[in-house]
């Protein structure tokens, strides 16, 4: 039932709106809030309680207490009392068994029992230990609010946006505005955030941004304000923070007090102000201050009658209490004196909204002649304006909390959100948590939806009081943002991750290629026969898109020094049109990455890194070059260039019919990088051979790489030319006991133990890592990475473990079965002893152990004849 | 996505826009025995106060630099260029990476 | 039943602090009283001091997400880790308190073949040293959690996952709590709001602390301060090879039960889990710099928001009701530091990284035995401070540091 229009109201009589509660149409307007709407309808019970179920009705019709939460169009945990109505919404309650008016676990109110005293699941069902999933399934089922669809999927678009702005004003009440309009008029740039729908009026006139609504998150280090505006999150950087919260309305703790008919005055005012509707038909008002007795007047216009005023301010009753009947109110006694009414306004003053200044750095501190917590010794660029900065009434404390009169004996609530009462408290003071922060933790006192707002004054008093000293001494609990519930999706925005495709990539794609992941990049496994594609690369020649090879051309008169510092190769006697390789290690003598290195002039090398290797590689390089400060320039080309490996005995004989230059072994022998024209596209040639076979890496500019792959494929067709990918390379490297940085090296992998002792130029004067690598050639190997063969057929798993004694004792890196050697074949981690020729290995597999021999040299071609031929 | 660092190159930046390079550690000049070098490699001030150390720009300029931030207060107080000279401190000798290893 | 409904105060209340104490312990978290109580209760040591700075559990042990999990990769990790799940098993039935141990599995995600070996490794490891862990492949972890989006037009695809089924979370504070009861009734002080400020020591032995309540006389000391433990070793002397980084946290509001099983995936840096309370429970990897301010980020918010809906789709809606930070201390190996350093009586347990708290109980049984007998036990060997001087590491990290 609506009033008769009302000068300030909010909602659009002039139309209609039908949404859906449990299945039924009820009806709205524009205007109203899907809260607002409800109890239009007649609904007063809005949810039911976390622990004992007890049903619960608007409170604070502001959006901070839990009461009004259900589920809208499947999303949970909606706080309705806000949430602006929209035609066809479905809505339902939550935490219920049966309906929210008939509960069946509202049973857990009345019985009691050991499942109410606070921490009682600490003390209880510890024994027999097997039942404990029993009682813990239980308790699960019982805990939670709203439900999660289990089959829903991402359904809106969320953005992020970041703002500059000079002045950002957190608060569209009068305080707020003020300060907007004074530096907009000073000639600020001004954006103003607030939650509800108000300022836009407020602020007419006004040269500011307003935008609402909208709730600031949080204040972050560095001043960043997110803001949730809905479907964008806004990311403010401000010059200057204007805070004007306001101030929070705090509950009055006696028993009775969740009682559905209990409100705050601010929910009785936006009830008959903005959406015409008379909250209850006889009302008692208790209050502190002329802002929670003003509603008096309001009820009045509304047609509700009066039962009774309390001022605290002029009367101290010792006693109140409020009783009810289902859950809804139905009497309040005062001192004794017993009320009919259906309506309850408490205030127990109001708490300046201090949370984002806490975060911000401000401190806080108990202000006992307001009896309020106040911000003070705010950072540099933020304020605080209005109620939030403690301009609030003086002699607005009331008494902590009310002892139940006659009869009464209803619960009493300090904490809504948690169902904590004065009686659970008090216990967990006398149970030796005597610190605020240890009881927030043991009574969850704060830690529910309403993150404190509700909570902390009167749990901060009501500690104070039984620990006999003042609130100044009890502190409070550190506010933790955000300061609203905030989405993930909201949070998330338009998720999307960084994920890299070689210019080549659609070519893969129509030639059936099965894609997968190596670091960031997206890269060929295979073709769909990747025995196939071995076998090609042994008889004729294949191709394989390398373009995700990291690439850094190093350039300056001391770019040979710089390498020959900072590899454990040697780099400085290096010929123009020569190129060697090496890995890279740190100072701890640790692998970090490898690869090959051209000199292409006296004063330019092309590094090449592994495909994850690129930018930390050249990162690398930076710093040690920003250290010596040498004559050095580090470029990373790996975006901008591609790279095709052209592999197998016919590579030759294709290249040749594809470029002018002299490809012949003496001329373009193993090792040797040339410049040339490849297919008419500029190239750098580098023959160099990590599958085993005669190759050449074909470097050219990433726009040709498309052109320049699908030219080799069409040429090489008769000599039985085949793409390969990542699957065939593997297998083929693995025959040449070729190593992979990061699966057969781990963190603690050094070249020596790695076995490539030629790599390390010991009689170098320094390189980054020669100490350690010294250090471990003194000391002796303690493992080695090691080739080995199965004496059976069974391919051992990656990660397979070598077994000694029955205990783990070195692992297997790479394993494969290899179609060429007919067996499996693989690399191993082993203890130094086991790093024999032919010694015996026992290697874990689905539990058995299996036989497998070391084996030190390359399983095919160990002389490398291929390679050079 | 929280403090801002002034890179001597591009001015205020987030955080995340850099890598950060450890504190600034003292590479041995001669060559440390095993304890001197673990010494290096892994022992660290770890200063609850101002730390010299080293950061990236990853997403900006590409180019190391010098910062002294307070770790109490992650107040940036100083970036510069690092001064070209053999003499200067050598970094610290690991970049801090995320490990392959769960967090938990 | 009749406890319940009894009061009895957990713990004296804070008394006057001796002039003299056998051992003290700076650290009031979950470390430094399982230290504690194991003193008292294995060997009948109840001259014991545990001066906490802040209130019992403020630091790591109130703040970490709470899992226990013992499938690690190192054999040292494994079997250590390993013993402590098993203590951990045990606990609530010893302390006469529940301490909610919600044993209902484990998956870490691997997205690559890569990832999928490192699992391989840790199973087969795992399986060699006694403790339940396997690889499943996508479908296994569809039957563990259906509620994961197993769709392949993701950016990181599920290829499978590495299941430990008794890994679980627990009540962290009760585990606190309950260390705390058993070690005060046992006679062991608790000294909340006592921070240590000098460590004495003479001869390069322990002699005592300086408090900002006073001086006391002890013999042995032992740190376990986790993020401030280069602090609190510099009091004593003694350097140690740990950087102190914040680690963030936060719940959604509380929904009905949606996941059982822990989901972490380190590709993603992200972890999540279901809290008996019913919040959804998430967490990330350490921040990279080191900082001693425990501020949260948003940036944390966002990227983990992220990475959660990637996996959970279905928790768009779900809403963040608080984040939180916790200092860590990250040793170079991921492998903790523990027992005695080159001050006679000084003992430390640090380098935990994320670790720590999983190692409560293991850590108080192998300390409170080193300090009661003098001698390091087994266990503990592989982790002292000095393998960084003599080059001889226990790495959990699979990867290079530098190229993962």
């Amino acid at each position: 039932m609506r009033l008769p229009p009302r000068p300030q109201e909010r909602i659009d009589r002039s139309r209609e709106l039908t949404f859906f509660f449990e299945g039924e149409p009820r009806h709205g307007f524009p205007g109203d809030t899907v809260g607002s709407a409800l109890f239009a309808s007649g609904r007063r019970v809005f949810s039911r309680s976390f622990k004992y179920h007890r049903p619960r009705g608007l409170l604070c019709c502001s959006g901070q207490c839990p009461n009004c939460l259900m589920q809208v169009d499947g999303v949970p945990n909606v706080r309705v009392c806000t949430m602006p109505l929209r035609e066809g919404a479905r809505v339902r309650g939550q935490n219920v068994l049966g309906s929210l008016d008939r509960d069946v676990m509202s049973v857990v109110d009345k019985i009691g029992g050991p499942f109410t005293p606070v921490g009682f699941y600490y003390r209880t069902m510890i024994r027999p230990r097997r039942a404990w999933p029993l009682y813990e399934r239980f308790l699960r089922n019982v805990a939670g609010l709203g439900k999660i669809d289990r089959g829903a999927g991402r359904t809106r678009r969320f953005d992020t946006e970041h703002r500059r702005v000079e002045v950002l004003v957190i608060g569209g009440g009068r305080a707020g505005i003020e300060a907007a309009r004074a530096a907009a008029a000073r000639g600020e740039q001004v954006v103003l955030v607030d939650e509800g729908l108000g300022p836009g009026e407020r602020a007419a006139g006004g040269s500011f941004e307003v935008i609402a609504p909208a709730r600031a998150l949080g204040i972050y280090e560095g001043g960043l304000v997110p803001v949730d505006a809905g479907q964008v999150l806004i990311r403010f950087r401000a010059r200057r923070i204007v805070v004007a919260t306001g101030a929070i309305e705090q509950p009055l703790v006696f028993p009775g007090n969740d009682l559905v008919g209990v409100m705050l005055p601010g929910a009785v005012r936006r009830l008959t102000d903005e959406w015409s509707l008379r909250p209850g038909s006889r009302a008692v008002v208790i209050g502190a201050d002329e802002r929670a007795l003003s509603v008096v007047a309001e009820l009045r216009s509304a047609g509700t009658e009066i039962a009774r005023v309390v001022d605290l301010r002029a009367e101290s009753p010792r006693r109140i209490a409020a009783e009810g009947k289902k859950g809804r109110l139905a009497s309040v006694l005062v001192d004794g004196e017993g009320l009919d009414c259906d309506l309850l306004v408490m205030s127990g003053g109001r708490q300046p909204a201090y949370s984002l200044l806490a975060q911000a750095g401000a401190r806080i501190e108990y202000d006992a002649g307001r009896g309020v917590f106040v911000p003070i010794e705010l950072p540099a660029s933020v304020e605080a304006v209005g109620a939030v900065a403690g301009e609030l009434p003086s002699g607005a404390t009331p008494a902590a909390t009310y002892e139940g009169g006659g009869k009464a004996r209803g619960k009493c609530f300090v904490c809504v959100c948690e169902d904590v009462t004065t009686k659970d408290v008090r216990r967990a003071i006398a149970e030796g948590f005597d610190s605020i922060e240890l009881a927030k933790r043991y009574t969850t006192v704060t830690m529910g939806p309403c993150q404190g707002r509700l909570c902390q004054l009167p749990s901060v008093r009501l500690y104070a009081r039984e620990n006999g000293t003042d609130e100044a001494a009890i502190g409070r609990t550190t506010a933790r943002p955000p300061w609203a519930p905030v989405s993930l999706g909201l949070l998330a925005g338009r998720g999307h991750e960084p994920a890299r495709r070689t210019s080549i990539h659609e070519r893969h794609v129509q030639l059936g290629a099965r894609m997968m992941w190596t670091g960031a990049w997206r890269r060929v496994h295979s073709y769909g026969d990747p025995a196939g594609e071995v076998r090609a690369v042994h008889e004729a020649v294949g191709a394989i898109d390398v373009s995700t090879l990291g690439k850094i051309l190093v350039s300056g008169p001391d770019a040979a020094a710089f390498l020959e510092r900072l590899y454990p190769n040697r780099f400085g006697d290096l010929r123009p049109g020569r190129i060697r390789y090496s890995v890279l290690g740190t100072d701890a003598g640790r692998i970090m990455d490898d690869g090959t290195i051209a000199r292409l002039d006296d004063d330019r090398f092309y590094v090449t890194t592994t495909s994850t290797g690129a930018d930390v590689v050249s990162e690398w390089l930076e710093w040690w070059n920003a250290v010596w400060g040498m004559g050095v320039e580090v470029v990373n080309l790996t975006g901008a260039l591609a790279a095709v490996n052209v592999a197998g005995p016919r590579a030759r004989e294709l290249l040749g019919r594809l470029t002018d230059l002299d490809v012949s072994n003496e001329s373009f022998s193993y090792l040797d990088a040339k410049q040339a024209h490849v297919a008419g596209v500029p190239c750098l040639l580098l023959r160099i051979g990590f599958v085993g076979e005669l190759g050449y890496e074909l470097h050219c500019s990433s726009p040709y790489g498309e052109y320049l792959w699908s030219t080799l494929l069409e040429r090489g067709a008769d000599l039985g030319l085949r793409p390969f990918g990542l699957e065939a390379q593997r297998v083929l490297r693995l025959e040449k006991q070729h190593i992979l940085v990061g699966q057969d090296t781990d963190s603690e992998s050094n070249a020596l133990e790695a076995g490539m002792p030629w790599v390390v130029k010991f009689d170098k004067d320094e390189f980054v890592g020669k100490w350690a690598l010294e250090h471990v050639r003194e000391r002796g190997l303690r493992e080695r990475l090691v080739g080995f063969e199965m004496t059976g057929w069974t391919v051992p798993p990656e990660g397979g473990q070598i077994v000694v004694d029955g205990r783990p004792a070195g692992r297997v890196t790479s394993a494969r079965w290899s179609g060429e050697l007919r067996r499996a074949i693989g690399l191993a981690w082993v203890p130094a002893a086991l790093a024999e020729e032919d010694a015996e290995l026992a290697i874990r597999v689905d539990g058995r152990l299996e036989q497998a021999r070391v084996r030190l040299r390359p399983f095919l071609d160990p002389d490398g004849e291929r390679l050079r031929s | 996505m929280s403090f801002l660092i002034p890179c001597p190159n591009c001015g205020s930046r987030d955080v995340n826009e850099f890598a950060y390079g450890g504190e600034i550690a003292v590479r041995p000049e001669a060559r440390p025995n095993v304890r001197e070098l673990g010494s290096y490699l892994y022992f660290r001030r770890n200063v609850a106060g101002v730390q010299r150390e080293w950061w990236f720009h990853r997403l900006g300029c590409e180019a190391w630099f010098q910062a002294e931030r307070d770790t109490r207060t992650n107040e940036v107080l100083l970036t510069e260029r690092p001064r070209a000279s053999r003499d200067e401190a050598p970094p610290g000798p690991e970049a801090p990476a995320l490990p392959d290893t769960p967090a938990v | 039943m009749k406890d319940v409904f009894r009061q009895r105060r957990m713990w004296r209340p804070r008394g006057e602090l001796k002039r003299r104490y056998d051992v003290v312990i700076v650290g009031g978290g979950s470390h430094g009283l399982a230290t504690a109580y194991y003193l008292a209760k294995n060997h009948g040591i109840t001259d014991v001091a545990v001066l906490e700075r802040s209130y019992i559990g403020s630091g790591a042990a109130g703040r970490n997400t709470t899992i226990i999990r013992s499938n690690y990769r190192t054999p040292e990790g494994v079997a250590f880790y390993g013993r402590s799940v098993e203590l951990y098993e045990r606990l609530a039935a010893e302390l006469d308190f529940n301490l909610l141990f919600s044993q209902h599995g484990h998956l870490t995600l691997a997205h690559s073949d890569r990832a999928l070996i490192t699992m391989t490794e840790r199973a087969e490891v795992n399986q060699l040293l006694g403790v339940d862990s396997r690889v499943v492949d996508r479908d296994g972890v569809a039957g563990l959690c259906p509620e994961l989006n197993l769709s392949r037009e993701v950016t990181w695809p599920i290829e499978g996952a590495l299941y430990h089924r008794r890994g679980g979370i627990i009540r962290h504070d009760a585990v606190v709590w309950g260390l705390a009861r058993g070690a005060d009734r046992r006679g062991v002080e608790i000294h909340p709001g006592t921070e240590v400020t000098g460590i004495e020591s003479s001869n390069g032995r322990v002699t005592g602390v300086r408090t900002t309540r006073g001086d006391i006389a002890c013999d042995t000391v032992v740190s376990a301060t986790a993020g401030w433990s280069t602090l609190v070793a510099d009091l004593a002397g003694v350097p140690l090879p740990i950087t102190t980084h914040i680690l963030q946290a936060f719940v959604t509001e509380p929904l009905k039960p949606f996941l059982d099983v822990i989901i972490v995936s380190s590709q993603m840096h992200v972890y999540i889990s279901q809290t008996d309370r019913g919040e959804i429970l998430i967490g990330a990897e350490i921040e990279p710099y080191t900082t001693y301010l425990g501020t949260g980020t948003f940036g944390f918010l966002e990227d983990s928001a992220r990475h959660t809906l990637e996996l959970f789709p279905q928790l768009e809606h779900a809403a963040v009701l608080r984040q939180w930070t916790g200092l860590c201390d990250l040793s170079p190996d991921y492998s903790p530091i523990l027992g005695v350093t080159e001050v006679g009586g000084f003992l430390v347990s640090c380098g935990w990284g994320t670790y720590g708290f999983k190692a409560a109980p293991i850590v108080g049984t192998t300390l409170a035995e080193l300090v009661a007998t003098g001698r390091t036990p087994e266990l503990i060997a592989p982790f002292t401070l000095e393998r960084f001087s003599t080059d001889s590491l226990v790495s959990e990290l699979a990867a290079a540091a530098v190229s993962h």
